[in-house]
């Protein structure tokens, strides 16, 4: 029973940092809804679906995790958000003010959960909102006029989702022309002019739909239909879509304004101050700062790192001018131009890495938040100190790391934290304290989550450890190899229940969650005195230095930060002692890791000459042996996408200068497989 | 969800509603599915080919069809994934269909194509196929419940210009089928 208890209460926690996410994604969207109706104008329609998934995917949470006045709030809400987007509801309707009002109500209703796992008294105002949403849904209007006097071809009328039969009206309403666009496009081919066909009509009115054209056509072409509504003349619009391809059809000509205005009447009458007056304020709101969606920073962020590509593609050309005695000055004309582009772009690649970079501040507020509830769930006496708020990191990496922090924090409170008495008798303050640091260091950021609790017991690992099997009686490991373990996945759960279980819960999910950041996570404690963890983390992910190498036919490319240096060693120098390959680092006698055999490449006899790569991550190191070198480059990482995920020793692939995808090895985790298996084999 | 609702036709319906929510997106959500004139109007496939075997794949599905270019191997992964290729600055995994679908291994041709999947998930995929063959616009009334039964990949089965067709679910064929 008691482990159920736990689990639920889990859950509880898990919900809730869900929830919040959600709710506060909410807020944001609302609080744009609320201007964009204050200012009279239509919202864009991707805010409202937005708030609307929101609702959709709370309620979702809310009903899996059993928590019901909450799930029926939600419903309501996305029922009401639900007939805004489809236009069953005007924005001025009684029913879409309830809107600010429910987000409200769902902000108290789980601070109420976080405080006493049970809603309360907020309970009587859930049940009175939502049946004012109901009573307010049950007297809006009808859908809208229908579409029958659009010349659509059934099928294709048939296949629209009611959104798309909204915006379809919507457009109507306005105005608009409705066009059908239909092009054909080689089967093998279709993707890059689709892609053109679409966009150029996005850039002329509003897409409303891309279905394939029910109309046949050869077997080796895909027809498709696109809905269109434009302002434009259907002539004009046939000419600026600039395809001589796709054909347009007006299914539904522009009725003039008195035409339009007497079909339906405007939602609100238009205030003759807002054409003159609008774009004098929304100027004057601007105040020097512009929100730009992180997605286009990624897309210059490419860019910029084609260009840099770019200029390793100039340098081979210098290279090749200076060695031919007739073209040498030409060549050292280049070389200087070449270098004065190479400051340029490195001016920008600053440039738009300092864009992307948030203060810490941002998670840091989460971290707060969670803390306040988990004192408030747990009845606990803890204080959580943060430094170094603004500390900046790259956006993604900010976002990456909530996750990790969270599950340090809640550790820290479920087990680390000692109950009030036994601090007391330990002679501790009553008060626990949790402290979180942030400082840059380098192209690093390094954060160490500090507690004052019990600590970690290393002799208490060292038998569950060996309960485990994952040590043998009578193996000696460090202390420090011992609180790796603890990183190990399920290492603590099952005594879980213990008082004294110390760390682990969700210990595996941090580690892998910073390793995914290229970071890494160090665990050390004092018994008694507390624990700290500290993660060290690039301070983004988006352009890296990278040494490319070759083993088997294969490149890889290896993040440069964690390259020490490369020694080139003849097969003789290589040595195995006690069932490992060990190379003499200045004295030192380094393990060796061949990526060829690490990777199971196609066996190749051992080369008579190959080279080291010394892998450093914090202490720990590791020589990697790979048949060439081939130079440094600007690498851009990208993610791997496919059904295969979390290949370990690959973190990403990039595209060097379009020589086709190249791996990125993950020299932390490389450094790790190589030192375990010292005590392995 | 119960085994009944895994038969041939109920599979059917499912993929229906599936391939209605995988749309050519424009501006809509995934939490609606086209109208019901979708299934019967807009069924069309691209047929793609095998060894002799023809398959098709729900033209919704598609992204793109790129000739055979370099796969770029990568390590500690099933043997159905080949590799990645790099497509646009995107890094997307390629996967055998023909392992997938329990047919031998082989080298790919030079007809070969890859055929690039829309994101689901968020996430791309891309498949190996000996070739694309065109477009299969299949009426409603000439498909088939699969003679696999359960087990079978695909949602139906029919004859196209005299040949047999298997028209694949690709949730199945990429291990995506939800419990």
């Amino acid at each position: 029973v008691a482990t159920g208890k736990r689990n639920d209460r889990k859950a509880a926690q898990e919900f809730l940092s869900e929830a919040e996410e959600i709710l506060e994604r909410m807020r944001r969207d609302h609080a744009e809804l609320e201007e964009t109706w204050a200012e009279g104008s239509e919202p864009d329609p991707e805010l409202v679906n937005r708030l609307f998934r929101s609702a959709h995917s709370l309620k979702g949470a809310a009903g899996m995790f059993g928590f019901e006045t909450l799930g029926a709030l939600a419903h309501h809400l996305e029922d009401v958000l639900d007939a805004l987007r489809l236009g069953r509801l005007a924005g001025d309707s009684p029913a879409a003010r309830l809107v600010g009002e429910a987000v409200a109500l769902l902000g108290l209703l789980l601070e109420g959960l976080g405080e006493s796992g049970s809603a309360g008294p907020a309970d009587a105002a859930t049940a009175d909102l939502t049946r004012r949403i109901a009573e307010a849904l049950a007297s809006s209007g009808p859908a809208g006029e229908p579409l029958a006097s659009l010349d659509l071809d059934p099928a294709l009328a048939a296949a629209l989702t009611e959104y798309e039969e909204h915006r379809l009206r919507e457009n109507v309403r306005q105005g608009r022309h409705i066009l059908v666009v239909e092009a054909s496009f080689e089967i093998l081919d279709f993707e890059r002019g689709l892609t053109e066909l679409t966009a150029s009509a996005r850039e002329h009115g509003e897409l409303i739909s891309t279905l394939p054209s029910p109309a046949g056509g050869a077997d080796s072409e895909i027809r498709f239909a696109l809905l269109v509504a434009s302002g434009l003349e259907p002539e004009a619009f046939a000419a600026r879509l600039g395809s001589a391809s796709a054909s347009v059809r007006c299914v539904l000509p522009r009725r003039t304004r008195s035409q339009a205005a007497s079909g339906v009447s405007p939602r609100r009458p238009a205030s003759p101050a807002r054409e003159g007056q609008a774009p004098v304020e929304s100027l004057r709101s601007l105040s020097g700062m512009v929100r730009v969606d992180i997605r286009k920073l990624d897309e210059l962020m490419n860019l910029v790192g084609d260009l840099a590509l770019q200029r390793a593609a100039l340098g081979e050309m210098v290279e090749r001018l200076l060695a031919d005695p007739r073209t040498v000055a030409a060549g050292a004309e280049l070389a200087k131009q070449r270098k004065l582009l190479e400051r340029k772009i490195h001016a920008l690649q600053t440039a738009v890495l300092n864009a992307r970079m948030v203060p810490l501040r941002q998670v840091f507020e989460k971290l707060a938040r969670v803390a306040r509830q988990l004192r408030r769930e747990l009845g606990r006496n803890v204080r959580l100190d943060l430094r170094g708020a603004e500390t900046e990191l790259d956006k993604l990496v900010a976002e990456e790391l909530v996750d990790p922090l969270m599950h340090l924090v809640r550790n820290a409170f479920d087990h680390a934290i000692e109950p009030e008495p036994e601090r007391l008798a330990a002679g501790k303050p009553a008060e626990g304290v949790i402290e979180i640091e942030a400082r840059p260091r380098g192209n690093h950021v390094v954060i160490s989550v500090r507690d004052d609790g019990r600590g970690i017991d290393p002799d208490r690992v060292r038998r569950r450890a060996e309960a485990a099997g994952l040590l043998w009686p009578g193996q000696t490991p460090t202390e420090r190899e011992l609180l790796e373990l603890l990183f190990l996945p399920g290492f603590t759960t099952r005594e879980d229940v213990s008082e004294t279980s110390g760390r682990g819960v969700g210990m595996d999910v941090v580690k892998s969650n910073v390793t995914a950041l290229g970071g890494v996570v160090e665990l050390d404690s004092v018994p008694g005195r507390g624990t700290r963890a500290t993660l060290t983390l690039p301070v983004t992910l988006a352009i890296l230095q990278a040494l490319v190498v070759r083993a088997g036919d294969q490149r890889y490319a290896i993040p440069l930060n964690s390259v020490l240096e490369t020694h080139p060693v003849a097969r003789a120098e290589i040595q195995r002692c006690d069932g490992r390959e060990l190379w003499n680092l200045r004295g030192e006698a380094l393990p060796l890791v061949r990526l060829a055999r690490e990777f199971r490449l196609a066996a190749a006899p051992e080369p008579e000459k190959s080279h080291v790569v010394v892998l450093g991550v914090a202490e720990a190191r590791v020589g990697l042996v790979v048949d060439a070198l081939e130079g440094q480059q600007d690498a851009v990482i990208k993610p791997i996408q496919g059904p295969a995920r979390g290949t370990r020793g690959i973190v990403g692939a990039t595209d060097l200068g379009g020589r086709g995808a190249v791996l990125v090895l993950d020299a932390a985790s490389l450094v790790e497989d190589g030192l375990r298996r010292r005590s392995a084999s | 969800v119960s085994a009944d609702a895994r038969t041939a036709n109920a599979g059917w319906e499912g993929f229906a509603r599936r391939a209605g929510e995988q749309r050519f997106g424009a501006a809509g959500d995934a939490q609606e599915s086209r109208g019901r004139g979708a299934v019967s109007a807009l069924r069309q496939w691209v047929g793609v080919r095998l060894e002799n075997e023809l398959y098709a794949l729900p033209i919704e599905s598609l992204r793109e069809v790129v000739r055979l270019r370099p796969i770029t191997p990568m390590p500690r992964v099933p043997d159905h994934v080949l590799g990645i290729i790099a497509l646009r600055g995107e890094m997307i995994q390629v996967i055998d269909l023909r392992r997938c679908l329990g047919l031998p291994a082989a080298q790919p041709r030079s007809g070969a194509r890859i055929v690039v999947l829309r994101d689901r998930d968020d996430r791309a995929a891309a498949l190996l196929v000996d070739a694309v063959t065109g477009v299969l616009r299949v009426p409603e009334s000439d498909l088939r419940p699969p003679p696999g039964g359960e087990s079978s990949k695909s949602v139906a089965v029919c004859r196209y210009r005299d040949v047999f067709v298997s028209l694949l679910d690709l949730d199945r064929v990429l291990g995506r089928d939800a419990a």
